[in-house]
């Protein structure tokens, strides 16, 4: 009954206040952002402006190979100003590049010194073999640089041959991976919802030892243990709704939201009580606001590692937050682990509940700070 | 109802304390002043004595529960109210009450009833950010008899009052009292501890310099005086003179015979003057 009256409480407080709708209205910002801003696939366009100083039948060909690759099957006549040179073009879209097919060497020269685009001028040489000198802006990375080094040098029909030839077994053909606008889920839910409850909850606290309520509740019949578990019950729900937010209408009704909701609720319950214990070391929020900061760094540097694949050393696979990120991830995609889901599940309980007794004895010791 | 017995604290864990060898008893029913000036000690004693600081040395039981191991069924039989009023502001009075009554296993009162005897009928609704310091300070005061305590710590309860609001605040806690209330009444307001307490006890930079009640203490202390304003050759003087002592008396007799009288007062020594003749500090 104390602990019902108090969540109701805490939850009337919470509604009243401004960090209660932050994670609600941030989790619909996102979902905005996941749905329309977002594509299933992201494609990297990158814009090309081409000379081809070459006889007309060969310049033809190409242009014919630029036209098989465009997406609609047809070039667009346009106009490139550049100060007050204007050129006429041809644009070519295609799904990495738009090439803008130009009528000089001067005009690829100029454009990609005040547009910043990569330019290219193909020709023949005197023996009669492709000559290609390209327009840099100084920030293609050295392997870019080196391929195309290498591209006039190599034998490109030969190199299509060996790609044609070459064959590529998938060793786990049951395994469906997410697509780009899928694979951000996890790392938002693990923040928008799980860790953002730290936050909330050390705003909760800070604004309670402001007005001095601890203390009040201190001299009370109820136990400092559900002084703190009404406000984690709090944070559960908004973490809870925020994340089905988020989920719902990203993956509809083909995912297991029993598992969703325990992963939600024990990395949530984690969160709140490290907030909960962080809070307890200082009388306000801008005297713990470096700690916060710092332990947010740290929970957020697994989401680099989640969009580097290449870089995942073993101390960013200890940090809480990677273990939630990466498991939000077996839920989602097809035959996930479920296993991995409940036994990063149950410690992230076993530690949750750990530092609950810490945050409770801490509090019982610390209720006069104020 | 309160026994402490050889009371140390140091807020910096070492030698410098902010009480020292504080022992006093509250038998049941007693209004008991804890007086002082900002600083002196009584915050702190009252702190630990309802377990809001930790027992560091000396022994303490409180409604028959040693501090030292206090359970939170001891705030059953105790209310608390802060000096500084500490309700949620984004509660109504009414919501603030109701909330604070769940929060305890034994019969509490209405808190619509409370909140009109400490003058705020008519603003049960209203969200507590919108009430003025004063307000506040008396819905904290309302809150800290929700549960009809036996014994009630009471700091500063007049503080930030204006005086139609402390006669009222006295009156409750006189009321309470007589229903066999214990009050530990913390303050520095000599007024008040004169007109409310059974006994009072002086405490300057940690320690108790006296305990006793204000009646033995003017006995002991005061001196009968009189105040007089008088007209001699077209100006005016003040003399306090006492009535008992022969030398102030013929000079009395005099500036009666010979000035023209402008007032006249009779004063006993208050409890304010006995405590710096005591502790040869002032109370502010």
């Amino acid at each position: 009954m104390k602990l019902l009256s108090s969540f109701v409480k805490e939850l009337t407080l919470a509604t009243r206040s401004f960090y209660f709708y932050i994670e609600i209205l941030f989790a619909v910002v996102l979902l905005a952002v996941v749905l329309f801003a977002i594509p299933e696939q992201i494609r990297v366009v990158q814009t090309q402006v081409l000379y081809l100083d070459l006889p007309q039948p060969a310049a033809d060909s190409l242009t014919a190979d630029l036209l098989a690759e465009d997406l609609d099957g047809r070039w667009e006549e346009t106009v490139l100003e550049s100060g007050d040179d204007r050129f006429d073009a041809r644009l070519f879209e295609t799904e990495t590049a738009r090439v803008y097919l130009v009528n000089s060497a001067e005009a690829v020269r100029d454009l990609a010194d005040t547009k910043r685009d990569i330019g290219m001028v193909l020709s023949l040489d005197a023996a009669g073999q492709l000559h290609y000198t390209y327009y840099l802006q100084g920030y293609e990375s050295q392997r870019l640089q080196n391929l195309l080094s290498v591209i006039p040098a190599a034998s490109l029909a030969g190199m299509a041959e060996k790609i044609a030839g070459m064959t590529v077994e998938q060793l786990a053909p049951d395994q469906v991976l997410l697509n780009d606008r899928e694979n951000v889920i996890p790392t938002l839910i693990a923040f928008n919802s799980s860790f953002m409850g730290m936050f909330i909850m050390a705003a909760y606290i800070f604004l309670d030892k402001k007005e001095g309520v601890i203390n009040a509740y201190a001299v009370t019949a109820s136990s400092v243990a559900r002084y703190m578990l009404s406000k984690i019950l709090v944070v559960l729900l908004t973490a809870t709704v925020s994340g089905l937010i988020v989920t719902v209408p990203v993956f509809g009704f083909q995912i297991n939201y029993g598992l969703v909701l325990l992963l939600l609720l024990v990395s949530g319950f984690f969160a709140s009580v490290l907030g909960l214990l962080i809070a307890s070391f200082y009388a306000d929020i801008t005297k713990a606001f470096g700690t916060v900061f710092v332990v947010l760094i740290l929970l957020m540097l697994p989401v680099i590692a989640y969009y580097s694949p290449g870089w995942n050393p073993w101390w960013i696979r200890i940090i809480p937050s990677d273990l939630v990120i990466w498991s939000f991830r077996e839920i989602l995609v097809e035959n996930g682990k479920t296993g991995v889901v409940l036994l990063v599940s149950a410690g992230l309980l076993a530690a949750g509940c750990a530092l609950f007794v810490l945050a409770d004895h801490r509090y019982r010791r610390t209720l006069s700070v104020s | 109802m309160i026994h402490v017995s050889r009371l140390y604290h140091s807020y910096t864990q070492d030698e410098r304390y902010a009480v020292k060898d504080v022992s006093f008893e509250v038998p049941k029913g007693e209004v008991f002043g804890f007086l002082g000036p900002s600083g002196a000690g009584k915050s702190t004693t009252q702190g630990i004595l309802t377990g809001l600081l930790k027992l560091q040395k000396g022994d303490v039981t409180v409604a028959g529960y040693p501090v030292k191991s206090m359970k939170n069924e001891m705030f059953n039989r105790i209310g608390v109210s802060f000096e500084q009023s500490n309700v949620y502001s984004k509660l109504t009075a009414r919501e603030n009450l109701a909330f604070y009554r769940q929060l305890f296993d034994v019969t509490t009162r209405d808190p619509l009833e409370l909140i009109r005897l400490v003058g705020l009928g008519g603003k049960e609704n209203l969200k507590v950010g919108t009430f003025s310091k004063g307000m506040k300070h008396r819905l904290t005061f309302a809150r800290s008899m929700i549960n009809n305590p036996e014994l009630w710590f009471l700091d500063e309860p007049t503080t930030g009052l204006d005086p139609a609001i402390a006669a009222n605040i006295k009156d409750i806690i006189k009321e309470q009292n007589d229903k066999g209330t214990t009050v530990f009444l913390t303050t520095h307001n000599m007024y008040i501890a004169d007109e409310l307490c059974d006994r009072v006890a002086f405490i300057v930079d940690g320690e108790i310099k006296l305990i006793d009640s204000p009646k033995n203490l003017k006995l002991q202390y005061g001196e009968k005086v009189v105040t007089v304003e008088f007209l001699a050759d077209g100006v005016l003087h003040s003399e306090t003179l006492s009535t008992i002592q022969d030398q102030d008396k013929a000079r009395l007799q005099a500036i009666l015979g010979t000035c023209e009288i402008v007032t006249m007062h009779t004063k006993e020594a208050t409890l304010e003057e006995i405590f710096i003749t005591v502790t040869g500090r002032g109370l502010t």
